[in-house]
């Protein structure tokens, strides 16, 4: 029996974990967290302070595989940028995140009554090298970017004719799965002062507080629990949304696991504290 | 949420088309769904139903990444300014890019080392701008005050603690010389059980980032997935297909576990 708890089989592990992540995401509460990291609230200030005649730009590297952690986030920042009417583009670094990032966009602006080259704009998918766009964008805007994801002209585009380099941008946001933030930092953020907020996954969001800490960082979307913090700032704190209801399953997950650990290191425990039985086997 | 089933298929060409269309969001989340189910098929054991899914996704994501960067970066950036506005020069960034592929060339390989080369050097150049950038005011960062003007206590007690981590981690990395003294020696240990927690930190945070991305497919599969589900399930076709999948699965994990336990245990 003791050893049991030890050598549980991983697919049972798996459909476990499964059923508890389950259970918040159909249930889709509407209670969002109650905390909300400073970090979260920074970076809602530094996107509410924006001037009226400037643009954000919304840096797009995720795609699919990290769409359940950028989405939210993505969704978060650009609900609150329709709602305080500061103008934004988009720019993605992926090539299926480009789709991706652009339904939103559309989706959002569509239930919020906003348009597309007024209030918003797509600039498509961009390959690269990053640091050279960023440093191109940061001095002659419109010599970097030409057209929108359709081809139109940026300089018939409302949203965008009067772009002309770093002095009309007042905030970058990097929504990312990887370490692409120093390019923003060494090219826009730092030469500039143009404040840059940073939304990772969970993973890169550690090695992020020494950035936040020294100031090239002014905030931080920690994962989907910084998006699901994110909407209870934007007052969006009781609706069932993606962000709230994975906060929730991702805080049973995690109970889950420390009671995995807890069970397994006790049957480890009372399993050494047997009795060796007369004759049994010695290694070494 | 109409889905598939609901529709019987039509034969002619133009009808199955708009029947595509009217169900082309139906068809996506089931395309969806079996796609999430068979690659976490890896989870029970490798199989072919995983490996025939990974491999469609790769073919769809290379291809519409050649799509995508076709048509919003080559014809628009490239192509349509050399042809139709006369930008000929923009021909040279061609020459400049075909240098990359004399890499599979025995003979020729040379010829993409000096591409290489050039981007190598621009990468060690822009090294220099990164460190000054990036690294320079987080030097400037660290050196804080401990007391004095408006800082509060919990502030000084931080700050305390950030110097103590600080000057703990970098201890435990002077390799120049050998740690014998007795000071030195216990505060690189301390620096080393600092790392450590923060390791330990950094793979918590990877834990809740890989079940983010679980949560995101569980979520698509009950909220997305499961209405298109109880709508079909009043059709009896759609019930004795998913009887029949069902028993086709209980059928193979039989199969997989009952040759596992035939097989003898490996020495």
């Amino acid at each position: 029996m003791l050893t049991r708890l030890q050598n549980i089989d991983r697919r049972v592990l798996y459909l476990l974990i499964a059923a508890v992540i389950a259970v918040p995401l159909l249930q889709r509460p509407r209670r969002h967290p109650g905390i909300v990291f400073s970090e979260v609230r920074n970076a809602y200030n530094t996107l509410d302070r924006v001037p009226k005649g400037k643009i954000v730009i919304l840096s797009t590297v995720w795609g699919p595989g990290t769409r359940a952690e950028n989405e939210p986030q993505t969704r978060a920042l650009m609900t609150h940028l329709f709602q305080n009417g500061t103008r934004f583009v988009v720019l993605s670094w992926d090539q299926l995140g480009s789709q991706l990032t652009y339904d939103d966009g559309a989706e959002i602006a569509k239930r919020m009554g906003k348009r597309y080259g007024t209030d918003w704009g797509h600039l498509g998918y961009n390959p690269g090298p990053m640091y050279a766009i960023i440093r191109g964008m940061g001095k002659n805007f419109a010599g970097v970017f030409k057209v929108d994801r359709f081809g139109k002209k940026l300089k018939d585009i409302p949203l965008t004719s009067h772009v002309r380099d770093h002095r009309d941008i007042g905030a970058v946001a990097e929504i990312t799965p990887s370490g692409t933030v120093s390019a923003w930092i060494a090219y826009f953020n730092q030469p500039y002062n143009v404040p840059l907020i940073f939304c990772p996954t969970a993973v890169m969001s550690a090695e992020a507080y020494p950035y936040l800490d020294s100031g090239q960082l002014s905030g931080m979307l920690n994962g989907v629990i910084g998006a699901a913090q994110y909407e209870t700032l934007i007052g969006m704190g009781d609706q069932p949304t993606d962000a709230a209801a994975s906060a929730w399953a991702l805080s049973s997950a995690h109970i889950f696991i420390i009671l995995l650990i807890i069970l397994g290191n006790i049957g480890y425990a009372l399993t050494r504290r047997k009795p060796r039985a007369a004759g049994g086997t010695r290694i070494g | 949420m109409p889905s598939p089933a609901a529709n019987p298929v039509p034969q002619e060409g133009p009808e199955l088309v708009d029947w595509l269309n009217a169900n082309a969001k139906s068809i996506v989340i089931w395309c969806g769904a079996l796609s999430t189910f068979a690659i976490y098929s890896v989870l029970f054991a490798e199989n072919r139903f995983y490996r025939v899914f990974e491999h469609i996704f790769i073919g769809l994501a290379a291809g519409f990444g050649v799509y995508i960067t076709w048509s919003q970066v080559l014809a628009p950036k490239w192509w349509q300014p050399m042809v139709d506005k006369g930008h000929w020069y923009w021909a040279f960034a061609a020459v400049l890019g075909s240098m990359f592929y004399f890499m599979y060339s025995g003979r020729h390989a040379w010829v993409s080392r000096v591409i290489f080369g050039l981007f190598m050097g621009l990468s060690a150049g822009l090294m220099f701008r990164d460190l000054y950038e990036i690294y320079f005011p987080q030097m400037g960062a660290s050196m804080k005050p401990i007391v004095g003007g408006s800082i509060g206590v919990w502030e000084s007690i931080n700050t305390v603690i950030f110097y103590v981590i600080l000057l703990s981690c970098m201890t435990y990395f002077f390799f120049s010389f050998e740690h014998g003294n007795r000071v030195i020696r216990r505060t690189a240990a301390a620096g080393r059980w600092f790392l450590m927690i923060g390791f330990g930190a950094i793979f918590g945070a990877t834990v809740m980032g890989r079940m983010t991305l679980f949560i995101g497919r569980v979520n698509f599969l009950v909220n997305e997935w499961r209405p298109s589900v109880t709508s079909a399930w009043q059709h009896t076709a759609f019930r004795v297909v998913v009887i029949a999948a069902l028993l086709a699965c209980a059928f193979l994990v039989y199969r997989s576990v009952s040759s596992r336990r035939k097989s003898p245990p490996a020495a």
